[in-house]
């Protein structure tokens, strides 16, 4: 899958799954290898052409996954390298790309490395940690995890010193300022990458490098180690991709794709938040504001984005007003927030309504950037906020309304997270095998909507230019692609809309309406009127013959 | 219902944009070039601040303005420190501003808002002055919560006064409206007020057309509340300060302004306060700071002198419209040394002078033309005996005032219905 285009990733449909919850073949009531293989006709099927799998290394699984004990193999519980090299082969052979975690920032407490390095200040490891005797360096630094954690310092009863963690405490950060530790994760990525991986989706990346009075985010030094791993891998592996977490305003993230030789791809996390703001405010304001403050990338760059994942819905970037807002509106439950954030999926948060859903998708697949589906949005799954930490958004994928909704035949008391079953989002309700059958499902439409994205670059290569017509409710742009162009037209409110259009600058082209392929007036050089239905959104190729 | 004739085909076209607001700000102008700016800026910041979760639009309606005062509407901003994370409102803020066709004057443009507020189905509805210079967003906030809140359909302002300001308010117009509405409205002429969607269709409905509406659409609105079973409201904004665009004119013609609105009112709802009982208290939100004298001191011994000379030049008249007890006492009053009016007698003055404009004695202008004289006589009493006295003192006689109108009332009401 390395041949072909290197620029692959612009045109990706991205698939998130937790190996852990996707489908368990063995009936240990763990998903694994061999139940994803088993599933990749589906995922074919949905028209994805590249899968984010979450951590799949031993750990202790106190963070589920993403505090590794050990980065040259997968955990026993997911099957046997054998099981993942299968799988990987037979991605590649439907066309489907894998991009696997790589967690630079830290380790978990289990990992041999912390446990050589805390065991002897004079192992070769130690130096491996960040360490203190005092725990008042790098004061002012925030907290990540504010429910949890008080301080990024540590106590290490058995060396007796501090150690440094920027998420919980049990994940040590690794010292990148010993060369060591780049090397040992150059390897790492080495490794996956030998065995046909095609990315690295990197977590935690402001965070690598620490330094006295500053924020220890994106350092400069930080950039160094990405562009070391970048320009090994170019050399290396040429093809591959890197996509950068850094949860920060798109200005702030910009440096992490630098002059084109750090990371390929990084999240868009604002764009994410102020989708789900701007649809409850029936205002595009939110939305046309991230978009006109998002830098131009280098030509080889791309943003990821997406609606949920694994995570909260991160209200970090946000004014108070504004978090107060989405709290309000999407977490009136208390016990549905965490940290600053929310943790809820998609259709709960979106009260089950399927326009907004499809409205939000649709929004998703037309905007700048790769879009990510998170495994279950697709057939509109629930969540469990009971679950503890982000496992709630977690939770079995739902194949049919039969035993542990298809996802396992191990006695429901054995799963690794318990299944949704309430009679709204429940298995019973909301599952893979129903949908199927329901030409009209969430999951076909979904099917549709993916394939007429992946009809054109136009989506995922164009630029954008925003319309700015009166109607605030209306959020309407025009792609551009070489000479392709789309417009695109969105009812952010529940009600009816209309909307006039400035499109003087296209007169003469004829919308066709990417859906249904309805031909539309063609446009003039006065103001062209559309109606919208309550969260309705049209996608028109514009056609000149 | 609104009357869609009203509106302009453009207009229009903007209001569909805009759809369903939740607070509209009205603001009518005519060559309000120099203050405008800052009146939206206020508007523009309140919503913000107060409301910034609401779909809200400020709405000028111009009535022909050649100074670009429509220009400066849509173009004023608020500061804006352009982070992604700075505090701003949620929704944005629509502007539109158009002219209004018609007759000129603050019932029109009054009109043409509430058609517009109706449309847009606005929840709230808020009025301002665009002369007003001492407007903050906190207007914005006092004047709209009670009517977001359900706690009133109509808030009028409360305005901080000292004695010697606004005495044909506090002198006759409130005390007046008082007795006969039976609600202690402090500030019926209201150059601010909010209202509900639900006031706004009732005005509507009523007809825009009669004589009291063109001059007079602040009181016909206070007295359509008032009438018409609207929870009235009272919202502590501070003191108001005016910076007229235009030369404002003579005490004489804004007397008779005020006076036809008053009396051509109480025509209109007769119906309602001649049965109202006793006045009742209207809720107040906030608390208004203390006041300072806003403008410079009227010159009482004038004002005094000119009652006298009056009173005896007009005895003629005023025989026709008071009674022999009130006449005699009003010419009592003129001779005496200091100028003593007291409340019973200026209330009794008042009700006469209303019933002849009711019976129509003379023409109705020559009965309000009379009755300057005598409210000056009345203003120079109040000030000799009160313009340095101190809020609560001056308080408590306005207070007084207002008893001795309603004590007065029963007797008026009376004589109206022989009438």
């Amino acid at each position: 899958m390395s041949a072909g285009d290197p620029l692959w990733y612009k045109d990706a449909v991205i698939y998130q799954i937790h190996v852990k919850t996707f489908f368990d073949s063995d009936g240990d009531g763990v998903g694994d290898f061999k139940g994803l293989s088993s599933k990749l006709d589906y995922l074919e099927a949905l028209g994805v052409n590249t899968l984010w799998l979450l951590p799949t290394f031993p750990s202790p699984f106190r963070d589920d996954g993403y505090d590794i004990a050990d980065y040259y193999s997968i955990h026993p519980m997911y099957g046997t390298m054998e099981d993942f090299t299968s799988f990987l082969g037979a991605a590649h052979a439907r066309g489907l790309r894998v991009v696997t975690e790589l967690v630079l920032n830290h380790t978990s407490d289990k990992h041999p490395w912390f446990q050589e390095a805390r065991n002897s200040r004079d192992s070769p490891r130690r130096d491996w940690y960040v360490w203190s005797d005092t725990d008042d360096r790098y004061r002012g630094v925030r907290i990540i995890f504010l429910d949890t954690e008080t301080s990024n310092w540590a106590w290490d009863p058995v060396s007796k010193q501090y150690y440094w963690h920027r998420f919980f405490s049990h994940q040590p950060d690794l010292n990148y300022d010993n060369p060591a530790v780049r090397e040992e994760m150059w390897r790492v990525m080495q490794f996956w990458a030998g065995l046909g991986v095609d990315g690295f989706r990197v977590d935690a990346v402001p965070y690598l490098v620490e330094r006295e009075g500053t924020t220890c985010e994106g350092m400069p030094e930080t950039h160094e180690v990405i562009r070391y791993l970048r320009a090994q891998l170019d050399a290396h592996f040429p093809g591959r991709m890197l996509l950068a977490e850094a949860n920060q305003v798109p200005e702030l993230v910009r440096p992490y794709f630098g002059d084109g030789d750090e990371f390929h791809m990084a999240f868009h996390f604002p764009l994410m938040t102020r989708m789900f703001m701007a649809i409850r405010l029936e205002d595009r304001g939110p939305l046309t504001d991230i978009v006109r403050r998002t830098p131009i990338l280098p030509d080889t760059c791309q943003w990821a984005v997406f609606l949920r994942n694994h995570d909260e819905l991160t209200l970090e970037m946000v004014t108070p007003e504004e978090r107060e807002f989405m709290y309000d509106e999407y977490a009136s439950d208390p016990v549905a927030r965490l940290n600053l954030g929310i943790r809820r999926r998609l259709a709960p948060l979106l009260d089950g309504d399927r326009r907004r859903i499809e409205l939000m998708n649709g929004l998703l697949m037309s905007l700048p950037g790769s879009p990510i589906v998170y495994y279950g949005d697709e057939i509109g799954m629930g969540d469990n906020v009971y679950l503890g930490d982000r496992n709630g958004v977690r939770t079995p994928m739902q194949w049919s309304g039969g035993w542990n909704g298809g996802f396992s035949s191990a006695d429901p008391e054995q799963l690794a997270f318990a299944m949704i079953s309430n009679p709204v989002y429940g298995y019973q309700a909301v599952n893979v095998l129903a949908q199927e059958r329901t030409h009209h499902s969430l999951l076909n439409w979904m099917r549709r909507l993916i394939r007429v994205r992946r009809s054109t670059r136009v989506f995922s290569r164009g630029t954008i230019a925003l319309l700015d017509p009166p109607n605030q409710r209306v959020l309407a742009y025009v792609r551009t692609f070489e000479k392709e162009q789309v417009l695109v037209v969105n009812n952010l409110s529940g009600t009816v809309q209309a909307v006039e259009l400035d499109l003087s600058s296209l007169a003469g082209a004829i919308p066709v309406e990417m859906f249904g392929q309805s031909l539309f007036p063609r446009i003039g050089s006065q103001p062209y009127f559309l109606t919208l239905g309550p969260h309705a959104f049209y996608w028109f190729r514009l056609r000149r013959l | 219902m609104a009357d869609e004739s009203l509106l302009s085909d453009d207009l229009l076209r903007q209001l569909v944009a805009l759809g369903h607001v939740d607070v509209l700000v009205g603001i009518p102008t005519l060559n309000n070039a120099t203050t405008v700016v800052d009146v939206v800026r206020a508007a523009q910041a309140g919503l913000g601040k107060y409301f910034p979760r609401a779909r809200s639009v400020i709405f000028n309606a111009d009535s022909g303005s050649d100074d670009g005062t429509p220009v400066l509407v849509r173009d004023a901003t608020t500061d804006d420190t352009g982070t992604v994370t700075a505090s701003r409102p949620l929704r944005t803020t629509q502007r539109i501003t158009t002219p209004y066709h018609g007759l000129p004057g603050k019932g029109s443009a009054m009109r043409m808002i509430f058609a517009v507020a109706d449309l847009l189905s606005a929840d709230a509805i808020v009025a301002l002055d665009p002369d007003v210079t001492s407007v903050t967003p906190e207007w914005i906030s006092a004047l709209v919560r009670p009517v977001r809140e359900g706690q009133a359909d109509l808030v009028a302002p409360l305005y901080s006064r000292a004695a010697v300001d606004g005495p044909l308010v506090t002198q006759l117009v409130r005390p007046l409206v008082r007795a006969a509405y039976g609600w202690r409205v402090q500030e019926p002429l209201m150059g601010e007020f909010g209202c509900s969607r639900r006031f706004v269709a009732h005005c509507l409905e009523r007809s825009w057309g009669t004589g009291v509406i063109p001059d007079g659409v602040d009181l016909w609105m206070s007295g359509e509340a008032l009438a018409n079973g609207f929870r009235p409201g009272q919202a502590a904004l501070g003191p108001r300060l005016l910076a007229h665009a235009r030369k404002p004119p003579g005490l004489p013609d804004v007397f008779q302004q005020v006076m036809d609105a008053v009396c051509s009112c109480l025509e209109l709802h007769a119906g309602y306060w001649l049965s109202r009982g006793p006045a009742e208290p209207v809720p107040c939100y906030g608390t208004l700071p203390g006041a300072v004298e806003l403008g410079p001191r009227p010159d009482v011994t004038r004002m005094a002198e000119s009652f006298a000379r009056d009173v005896s030049a007009l005895n003629p008249v005023l025989a026709t419209i008071l009674s022999a007890p009130t006449l005699a006492g009003v010419t009592a009053a003129a001779a005496t040394r200091p100028l003593v009016y007291p409340d019973e007698l200026w209330a009794a003055t008042v009700f006469e002078f209303l019933l002849a404009y009711h019976r129509a004695v003379m023409t109705r202008e020559h009965v309000t033309q009379t009755l300057l004289p005598l409210y000056l006589g009345r203003t120079a009493s109040f000030l000799l005996q009160h313009g340095s006295s101190g809020p609560a003192v001056v308080h408590d006689a306005l207070e007084s005032l207002g008893l001795a109108f309603e004590q007065a009332k029963p007797q008026a009401a009376a004589q109206w219905k022989k009438a």
